[in-house]
């Protein structure tokens, strides 16, 4: 029988549905792996069963019994227990108080019985050749990769029989996640289901028995790992889209070179890339997240420090912040990632944060005319068509849609004519997607420069002009043409990359 | 006008209760509302005011400013010690003051832009290191007497109209055209509504928060030379009463004390309505420290009306 048996799962959040019909069974002593790409609904998949996040609708068998966690305590309480990436741990306590808390041994006065938590912890890292931690080690002298491992023992010292690792490999080094993998393994043969996650499929072949794919928010297939084929995965996991939200891709770049990018390096997360931007062109940059797409589009802007040289249109320059970023007609632009907190004043009007980057333009004697502002907002808001009832509309009650044109509006507003757009269209509803990929479009035919960032795949497939795949703060391809395709793309995201 | 009710509806709110406070205090004591009573009231009025406007450049760039105190007991004792009386040598010492009050203004702003050095924490400092300056400086001793011309500044009147009250009043033009006017306005509001989101627009930050303390240092020093020509002499803890003031004329005003809002018309409200308060709380025959309590109480009030009316607001943004 199985452990887990999933039905019809569905959870929304407001007008987002981010789970519509989620089925899945798994048995106990198998290792599961889930697989999807962002935003398919993995993440909010494992939040339900690990008790952070109550579901709307389907059932939950567990043992063929109802399972409805309240809250984490309570799916513990149910022997599940689940690993994040975003570490749940306390700097300021040591690492055996970590792997405890809660649940620390107690004497017979309540107290915690630190002898008991030593012994206890010493035979839990033994007992699963956890690498070298010392107890007693405050946890905020550790490096991310040791705080991925308290984070493993604090679920396992729950004795769970359900143990969800979501991208626990991600922030290991090579042993430790060769570690990791083994671990996995005889969790399994101790009879527990772990459930992995993870977009190393190299990983996911080596250790999963059986895998089920997610999509948009549903399950689209199950599958005994040695009965399918790397191609049919990405081939599920992509899934077959409508491309008439797409516009017609009529090539206009130029022979001009806009960005010319050498050896930029930010850190870890970026090494050493290089590439040139042509006037006219659509730049697509992919590849999972997490692997330098930022940081690059932060570099350029002037928002992260980097090395390396940066022309813009055939002109060395040496960008600190945005500010010299955003110099005229031949700076650079960014429409950033995080459109709340860094691209919008929330409690201030759509005037005043389309003209933030260029009020000094409508000054005469230092004093600001609020005529000339007037006109140029309207004509601002008639040419995105952005939906406020008055130029005075508060930027925050406006729709996600909206928020993000009135972002473009404002560095439009600049004159820059290289574009950074990362992930422009994220939490934008279709509708104005369509809009902004056209707007891109037109842009590119009028001689911009357009570098894209999307965690869509499809997206960049149907408006870029090329794609660079990002693999580890580095480009691991450019593509071209007809070779811009999902399954290119992911096959230079992720098949080539070991756990390292 | 609606609109401009709606989107000043705190500043207005200040005036209202201004007009309220006044009213009630002249049924507790008749003889409040004469001239000669309101010109007072007004001098008075203007010493918080012109500290406050630097406070109030400060905190809507989303800092504070508690050197205050200081550099206004700096700039009234070492003007009388170098004046000593006379007026002449106020042509240099002016200059010399004003340039003064700006720099621990301009240390102050590179501490907090450049250095990431929280505000609370640097402009205590600076307050501190100036307090002990003074100490060695004087010995403690009282300063000669201030020259004649900073008390007809302060005292002294122009076709019936007090000459500090003028200069608060050009001052209010001055602050308003930055605010609502200048680039340098917008620049300050966004900077107070999210550095970050300023930032990512090009608005210079480190430049704009260094401008506020400059300008809060500038506004203190001269209102403590203003301050010696009321008093007619400087002495040690002259400033420390407008630590409080400033930031309170602030808030009764409508800004928030997280940054991104407010104005210095407000802030004049707010000066106003303070020392309204004094002048009412004698007149309920209450005792000193009974008065103290309520003058805090009331202002506690005052200024948790408008914060909460701004939760409400930020709440309903968040909603939607």
């Amino acid at each position: 029988m199985d452990l887990v048996t999933v039905n019809g799962l569905t959870k929304r959040y407001g007008g987002i549905v981010a789970l519509s019909d989620a089925t899945f069974s798994a048995r106990a002593g198998e290792v599961h792996a889930l697989l999807g790409e962002n935003g398919a609904g993995k993440s909010t998949f494992i939040q339900i069963l690990s008790g952070a996040v109550r579901h709307d609708g389907g059932s939950i068998l567990i043992d063929g019994q109802d399972y409805r966690p309240a809250n984490p305590d309570a799916a513990q309480a149910r022997g599940i227990a689940a690993v994040f990436q975003e570490l749940s741990l306390i700097p300021d306590l040591s690492v055996e108080q970590n792997i405890w808390f809660r649940h620390e041994p107690r004497t017979l006065l309540r107290t915690v019985n630190r002898g008991e938590m030593r012994r206890k912890t010493l035979a839990l890292l033994e007992k699963y050749s956890f690498p070298t931690l010392r107890p007693d080690r405050e946890l905020r002298r550790l490096t991310l990769a040791e705080r991925q491992i308290v984070e493993i023992a604090k679920g396992l010292a729950k004795d769970p029989r359900i143990i969800i690792l979501d991208e626990a490999t991600s922030a290991l080094p090579a042993r430790e996640a060769e570690w990791l993998l083994k671990l996995t393994r005889q969790l399994a043969a101790e009879g527990r289901l772990v459930i992995f996650i993870s977009h190393r499929m190299a990983e996911v072949r080596a250790i999963a028995d059986r895998l089920t794919i997610f999509r948009n928010g549903a399950t689209v297939a199950a599958h005994e790992a040695n009965a399918v084929s790397d191609n049919e995965i990405v081939a599920q996991m992509i899934g077959r889209h409508l491309d008439r939200l797409y516009p017609e891709r009529i090539p206009t770049a130029t022979d001009r070179v806009a960005l010319k990018v050498q050896g930029i390096s930010s850190g870890s997360r970026l090494s050493g890339v290089e590439f040139a931007l042509r006037e006219g062109e659509v730049l697509g940059v992919g590849g999972l997240q997490g692997h330098g797409q930022r940081e690059l589009f932060q570099a350029l802007f002037g928002a992260t420090r980097a090395t390396g040289a940066v022309e813009l249109w055939g002109k060395p320059v040496s960008i600190a912040n945005p500010r010299q970023a955003l110099t005229g007609r031949d700076g650079i632009a960014l429409v950033p990632e995080d459109r709340r907190g860094q691209g919008l004043l929330l409690t201030k009007s759509v005037r005043e944060n389309l003209t933030l980057s260029v009020i000094k333009r409508f000054t005469e004697n230092g004093l600001l005319s609020r005529q000339k502002e007037a006109e140029l907002v309207k004509e601002m808001v008639d040419f995105l068509r952005i939906k406020a009832g008055t130029p005075e509309q508060l930027a925050g009650t406006l729709s996600g849609g909206n928020q993000q044109k009135v972002i473009f509006g404002k560095m439009l507003l600049t004159q820059a004519r290289i574009l950074l757009l990362y992930d422009p269209t994220r939490g934008v509803d279709v509708g104005t997607k369509g809009e902004i990929f056209q707007l891109m479009r037109d842009l590119a035919a009028k001689g911009y420069a357009i570098l894209f960032h999307s965690s869509d795949m499809p997206e960049l497939v149907h408006v870029a002009d090329r794609v660079m795949v990002m693999r580890n703060g580095r480009i691991a391809a450019t593509l071209e043409g007809d070779h811009i395709s999902e399954e290119e793309i992911l096959r230079a995201a992720m098949l080539e990359t070991r756990a390292a | 006008m609606s609109a401009f009710l709606a989107r000043n509806r705190l500043i207005v709110l200040a005036y209202a209760g201004m007009v309220v406070l006044l009213l009630v205090t002249a049924l507790f004591s008749p003889g409040f509302l004469s001239v000669s009573n309101m010109r007072s009231t007004v001098v008075l009025a203007a010493f918080v005011g012109i500290v406050a406007l630097g406070q109030t450049f400060v905190i809507i760039g989303g800092g504070i400013d508690l050197s205050v105190p200081w550099v206004l007991n700096s700039a009234a004792i070492i003007m009388a010690l170098l004046c000593g009386g006379q007026d002449v040598p106020l042509v240099w010492v002016t200059p010399l003051l004003l340039a003064g009050g700006a720099f621990i203004g301009l240390i102050n702003g590179v501490g907090v832009a450049r250095f990431g050095v929280p505000p609370i924490i640097m402009t205590l400092a600076t307050n501190v290191i100036l307090q002990g300056l003074i100490l060695v400086l004087t010995g403690g001793s009282p300063t000669p007497s201030a020259p004649a011309l900073i008390q007809f500044l302060s005292v002294g009147r122009i076709g019936g109209f007090p000459v500090i009250a003028l200069i608060w009043l050009a001052l209010t033009l001055v602050a308003t055209l930055l605010l609502s006017k200048a680039a340098f306005g917008r620049h300050l509001y966004a900077l107070g509504t999210s550095a970050t989101v300023a930032e990512f627009s090009g608005v210079p930050t480190a430049r704009t928060t260094i401008l506020t303390y400059v300008a809060s240092g500038l506004t203190a020093a001269f209102a403590g030379m203003l301050l010696t020509g009321y008093s007619g002499q400087a002495y040690l803890g002259m400033g420390d009463a407008y630590l409080f003031t400033s930031i309170a004329a602030v808030a009764i005003g409508g800004a928030s004390i997280l940054g991104g809002s407010g104005h210095y018309l407000g802030t004049v409200a707010g000066a106003m309505v303070l020392t309204i308060l004094t002048g009412l709380l004698p007149a309920l025959n209450l005792s000193s420290g009974a008065l103290l309590i309520v003058y805090g109480a009331v202002i506690l009030l005052t200024v948790s009306i408008g914060s909460e009316a701004f939760a409400g607001l930020g709440g309903r943004l968040r909603r939607n």
